[in-house]
Order: structure tokens, then C-alpha cells, then sequence
């Protein structure tokens, strides 16, 4: 067998991170370095591997000069209001499907689950016209409603196995205590599911915050708009292409989901691995 | 305290019938004990009284009211269960007074019943804690003290000792015995350890694919079990089967290792007798009236000895028990004998045909 402890083993290893390493995090290390060129140093032929004169000037111009709070404020409702839309459907989907029998159980949950197999942009097609007759084109509601697509079908999925392995004692007990069906589901299996919880709206959040093609097509007051096409329809347009602007605003976009998940990635984790292992 | 009736109770999953017609009066205060081996049935009749599982046929009666449409916490019942389920996210006060809280108890009569049940049971000293800090058997005394706060009038216990290992068990089956006395409320327990059955219960419920075997006093199910598979579910180590041959003369048969005399008059063909390892001795070879085997295999428990001894001409090993230290030499050839009075008959279809009637051995 293959010696995972020898010095071949471990120098094979190491090349394939490092190589590995280098597609994840080179985008993000130039990304924080052009964030921190002046304009000059930016658009030399030969690019500098680190700034020679690091200034905070695309970082100050974002925040002054451009719409980047509003873009943030937008995107903080939206994929907030859908991250709390998701984790209250696929709790009651999810606990449902694994604590109660009933015909149509599997079907209607495999049928949710295949949603997913389709490409959002294709769903986005039908999804245009729903919105278009309910009215709710160009609204932050129905940014909201249709960012449900992304995250519903796998939240609730992870939420059913879940709560297939909370054991079935214990909601008898509560039963035999005289809790209704409802009352176990609040006091007795959400309060014990946080970790999974937590997960389920991160993840959703994650999967709105990113959304680019959605808030593109549905959003077209710039009012409205939130932060992946703001930042595309500033700094990289037909007329202009400001590089430094571009990313330190990228970086600025992407502190709330980095930030929660360097809070929250223990329930994160422990969220993830519950299906696993036990 | 409560009287329970069930009468022509079944139970079924989808096609499968798990129970399949129980009739059983348990009476006010009486300790009743449901064994029978895995699958018998006995943890899903459990869950019918707890009011978990809804009865498909059959009537149940708490002291004379049907109870089958009742939700559980209306019946007046609290149920202990095997894997204890307490309330992970709740301190141990909060799990026993959770019931309570349901029912709208004011919270001042909560904590005193609460604390009441906890002094009596020694965990007092840990209401505040979740239940993962305690110990094995202090959770299981939280699941108790949870039923005992309800003040139920049935007491429910699913398997409670089994998740407990050897010393704790006996431990909390004296705890429960001595509650048992404490509060005379009628209680039902499901188990499958035997001793726990013999020890505790005032009737013994032996089930056996979803039918009653036999209903009775620990000591009645001993001495007059109603058919071959009570016999040989009550005691430990099992009651021995020796088949017997065609008959003879006089109500001779032929069995391994010689011949018994069986009672004549009785009720059908005899086809099998049981003797407990108890009941049968080791006796010299030259002895008249001995069955004829070699020992095979001996246990040493220090209180006992088990012998093992496979009678000539047949490959079943019988299992005699001899008190103390016994120093029985493996493969020495030996005598096989019981006290006739101590002797089952049991006929082809399993019924018991004859208790405790004279079963003579013949010479080999």
C-alpha cells in the first residue's frame, strides 16, 4: 500500500496543495493587492507582485464617491428576507417529510429535490413571466420569492436528515407529556437543531448574496439594485473600467459572508457533518 | 392507582398484525411485568396503553372509562422510556417539570413537586444540570422522577434497565422495587431480562408473537407453566427438553439415555418432558432409575457449577446445575437423574398435559 508518512508521499502531497492553493487563492491574493494600488502602479504593463505605494484611495472612493452602501443595504435585505424565507420553509418541509407519514411523502420530496437538477438561468425564464403577471417585476419581494429556488430544495433536504436522526423517543416522551404536534416541534426539535439551522441560512444567505443573474434580470431601478450587478454596472461598463475601484469594492461585498462564517463556521461544520456521522 | 382492562386488543402495521388480541386486567396498584423475546409485541402493547400508537380492534378501560380514543396525557399516564429521553436542551428541573408546564400548573406548585420528586430520588443536588453531565444512572433516575412528578395513576416502564450495565441495574431495581412499595401505584414494565420480571412483578404477562402465553404470579409461571414455551422462556438457564420415543408398555418411552415412566390418562400423546437444570442431579453410573451421558462442557460460577452432559445417543446437551463448587471431570461418563415430581409433560402441540406429576426414570 501507498505509505501516506513517507517523504515521497508527503513532498506529492504538498506539490498537489500548493497547486491546488494556487487556482483558490491567487484570484483572491490579486484581489487584495490591486485593492491597494494607486492607479498608476495598476496599469503598468508588468504588474508588481505586491503595491510598492499601498494607499486606501479605491476603498474611500467606493465608500464616498460611489452607491455601495445602498447596493450592500439592498443585498442585506434581500438575501436576508430569502435566507429567513428558506430556513422557515424547509424547518416545517424538512420535519415533515421525516417525522410524518403520509401519501405523497417521497414523490412530492423527490420532486422538490429535482428542482435543483435544472440550471438556474432556466428557471429564471419561467420565473420572469410568473413575476411579470403577479406584478412583482422590478420589487425587492420578488427578488426575495425567487431567490427561494436557490437554497430551498438542499435546505430542506439537510434539514429532513436532520431530523430523521433526532430519535423518535424523545417526541414521544414529549407526546406522552402532553405537548401537541406543534408544541414538540418548537420546544423540544428546533431548539436542540441550531447547529443545522444556522447552516441552512448561511447557506441560503450565501447563495443570494452571490446572485448576479437574477438581481440583473428582475432589478432594473438602480434604486433597487443589489450588490453583484451594482458593482458590475459602476466600475465595469461600457465606458469605464476601474480596476481598483472594482476590487476594493469586491472585497468590501464580500466581508458579511466572510465575516459570519468565520462567527458561525463551528455550527457550520457540525451542521454539515450531523447526515454523516453521529 | 388505577385499574387497566384491555379486551381483544390488536395492533396493526400496515398488513402486518403485531398484536393479535390481547385480553389482560391489570388491578389497582399491581405490578405487572410484559416479557416475551424480541418482536413478541410487548414494547408496541406498551405504547398502546401509553396512548402513543392508536388501537386498531379491541377496547381499553381505565378504571372503567375506554380510554382508546384519549390522548396520552389525558389518561393519567406517564411512561419511562429505554433510551431515558430527556430533553437534551433542558436542566434537569426543566425535563421533570416540562409535563407540568403543559398542563398549566402554577409554577410555585412545579418546583415544589419537582424538588419533592428529585430529594426522593437523589438528584436533588442536580436540577441544575443539562443531561448530558450526568451519569447513566442518574439520568435514569431523572426519566423516573419525570413520570413521578405527573402523579400518574399508571406508571409506564419501557425496558428501563437495559441501557445500564450489571451493578447499576441491580441498583435501580431495588430503587424501583422500593418505589414500587412507596407509592402503590399500578405500574406495567416491559422487559426482557427475566430476573428483573421474577423479582419485581406481583403477574408475569409471558408473549410470544403478539398472543398472551400465560398470565400469572412469578412462582406460578415456575412451577406450572401453561405450555412448552413458557416453560422455557421462565428460568434460567432454560428448562431441558428431552424428546420422547415411541411408546411402550405401561407408558414407558424411550428417551436419550434411557426410559421414563409417563402418568397415563392424560390428555393427549406426551411428546416431550422438561426438567429445570435445578431439578436434576449427577448420580453414580451404578445407580438404578438414571438417564446415561457424558460430561461435555463444565461452567464454574462459584455460587454454581453447570454441567453439560450429552446423553448417549443424542446430540442435545442437558444442563444441570449443582450447587457451589463442584468438581465434575469433563468427559467422565456419568448418571443423569430428577426428582419425578419436579417433571413436565408437554404434548406434540406444545400444551402442558402434566405439572409437578410423578415422571419415573427407568434403568438405561
Amino acid at each position: 500500500m501507498f505509505d501516506l508518512s513517507s517523504t515521497t508521499a508527503k513532498v506529492v502531497f504538498g506539490l498537489a496543495l500548493l497547486f491546488i492553493g494556487f487556482f483558490l487563492f491567487f484570484p483572491l491574493y490579486w484581489l487584495v493587492i490591486s485593492s491597494l494600488k494607486g492607479n498608476a502602479e495598476l496599469y503598468q504593463i508588468i504588474p508588481t507582485p505586491a503595491p510598492v505605494m499601498p494607499t486606501l484611495e479605491h476603498f474611500a472612493n467606493a465608500i464616498t464617491r460611489g452607491k455601495l452602501p445602498m447596493y450592500l443595504t439592498n443585498s442585506l435585505i434581500t438575501s436576508g428576507a430569502s435566507a429567513l424565507l428558506v430556513t422557515v420553509l424547509a424547518l416545517y418541509a424538512g420535519y415533515s417529510f421525516a417525522k410524518y407519514r403520509y401519501f405523497g411523502r417521497q414523490p412530492v420530496m423527490l420532486f422538490m429535490l429535482s428542482a435543483q437538477m435544472f440550471p438556474f438561468g432556466l428557471l429564471l425564464i419561467s420565473i420572469y413571466p410568473m413575476m411579470s403577471s403577479l406584478n412583482l417585476l422590478d420589487t425587492q419581494l420578488g427578488l426575495i420569492l425567487s431567490y427561494i429556488v436557490f437554497a430551498l430544495p438542499v435546505s430542506t433536504y439537510m434539514l429532513y436528515s436532520y431530523f430523521a436522526q433526532v430519535p423518535d423517543e424523545l417526541i414521544d416522551a414529549a407526546r406522552a407529556d402532553g405537548a401537541s404536534d406543534l408544541r414538540i416541534f418548537h420546544t423540544i426539535v428546533i431548539p436542540i437543531s441550531i447547529p443545522p439551522i444556522v447552516t441552512v441560512f448561511l447557506y441560503s444567505f450565501m447563495w443570494s448574496w452571490n446572485d448576479l443573474l437574477y438581481s440583473m434580470t428582475l432589478i432594473v431601478s438602480d434604486s433597487k439594485r443589489t450588490i453583484g450587478p451594482g458593482l458590475l454596472l459602476t466600475y465595469l461598463n461600457e465606458v469605464n473600467s476601474d480596476w481598483g475601484g472594482a476590487m476594493a469594492a469586491s472585497l468590501m461585498a464580500s466581508a458579511p459572508i466572510v465575516i459570519a462564517f468565520m462567527f458561525l463556521q463551528r455550527f457550520f461544520i457540525q451542521g454539515v457533518t450531523a447526515g454523516a456521522v453521529k | 392507582m388505577a385499574k387497566l382492562e384491555l379486551s381483544g386488543i390488536r395492533k396493526s402495521f400496515g398488513a402486518t398484525e403485531v398484536l393479535k388480541g390481547i385480553d389482560l386486567t391489570v388491578e389497582h396498584g399491581e405490578f405487572v411485568a410484559f416479557v416475551g423475546p424480541s418482536g413478541c409485541g410487548k414494547s408496541t402493547l406498551l405504547r398502546l396503553i401509553c396512548g402513543l400508537d392508536e388501537i386498531t380492534a379491541g377496547q381499553m378501560a381505565i378504571d372503567g372509562e375506554l380510554v382508546n380514543d384519549v390522548p396520552p396525557a389525558k389518561r393519567g399516564i406517564a411512561m419511562v422510556f429505554q433510551s431515558y429521553a430527556l430533553y437534551p436542551h433542558m436542566s434537569v428541573g426543566d425535563n421533570m417539570g416540562y409535563a407540568l408546564r403543559l398542563a398549566g400548573t402554577p409554577r410555585e406548585e412545579i418546583r415544589a413537586r419537582v424538588e419533592k420528586a428529585a430529594k426522593v430520588l437523589r438528584i436533588d443536588s442536580y436540577l441544575d444540570r443539562k443531561p448530558r453531565q450526568l451519569s447513566g444512572g442518574q439520568r435514569q433516575r431523572v426519566a423516573i422522577g419525570r413520570a413521578i412528578v405527573r402523579e400518574p395513576r399508571i406508571f409506564l416502564f419501557d425496558e428501563p434497565l437495559s441501557n445500564l450495565d450489571a451493578s447499576l441495574r441491580v441498583e435501580m431495581r431495588i430503587e424501583i422495587a422500593r418505589m414500587k412499595d412507596r407509592l402503590g401505584t399500578t405500574m406495567v414494565y416491559v422487559t426482557h431480562d427475566q430476573i428483573e420480571a421474577m423479582t419485581l412483578a406481583d403477574k408475569i404477562v409471558v408473549l410470544n408473537a403478539g398472543r398472551v402465553e400465560q398470565v400469572g404470579s412469578p412462582l406460578a409461571l415456575y412451577n406450572t407453566p401453561q405450555n412448552r414455551f413458557v416453560a422455557g422462556f421462565i428460568g434460567s438457564p432454560r428448562m431441558n427438553f428431552m424428546r420422547l420415543g415411541a411408546p411402550g408398555q405401561g407408558g414407558r418411552y424411550a428417551v436419550a439415555g434411557g426410559s421414563v415412566l409417563v402418568p397415563q390418562g392424560l390428555a393427549a400423546t406426551p411428546a416431550e418432558i422438561g426438567v429445570r437444570p435445578e431439578h436434576l442431579e449427577l448420580v453414580p453410573l451404578d445407580r438404578p432409575h438414571a438417564l446415561e451421558g457424558v460430561v461435555t462442557m463444565t461452567e464454574h460460577l462459584g455460587s454454581d457449577t453447570y454441567a453439560y452432559v450429552t446423553l448417549e445417543g443424542s446430540e442435545d446437551m442437558l444442563v444441570v446445575r449443582l450447587s457451589g463448587e463442584n468438581a465434575v471431570r469433563r468427559n467422565a461418563r456419568t448418571g443423569v437423574a430428577f426428582d419425578p415430581e419436579m417433571a413436565h409433560v408437554f404434548g406434540a402441540d406444545g400444551r402442558t398435559l402434566a405439572s409437578a406429576r410423578p415422571v419415573a426414570l427407568e434403568a438405561a
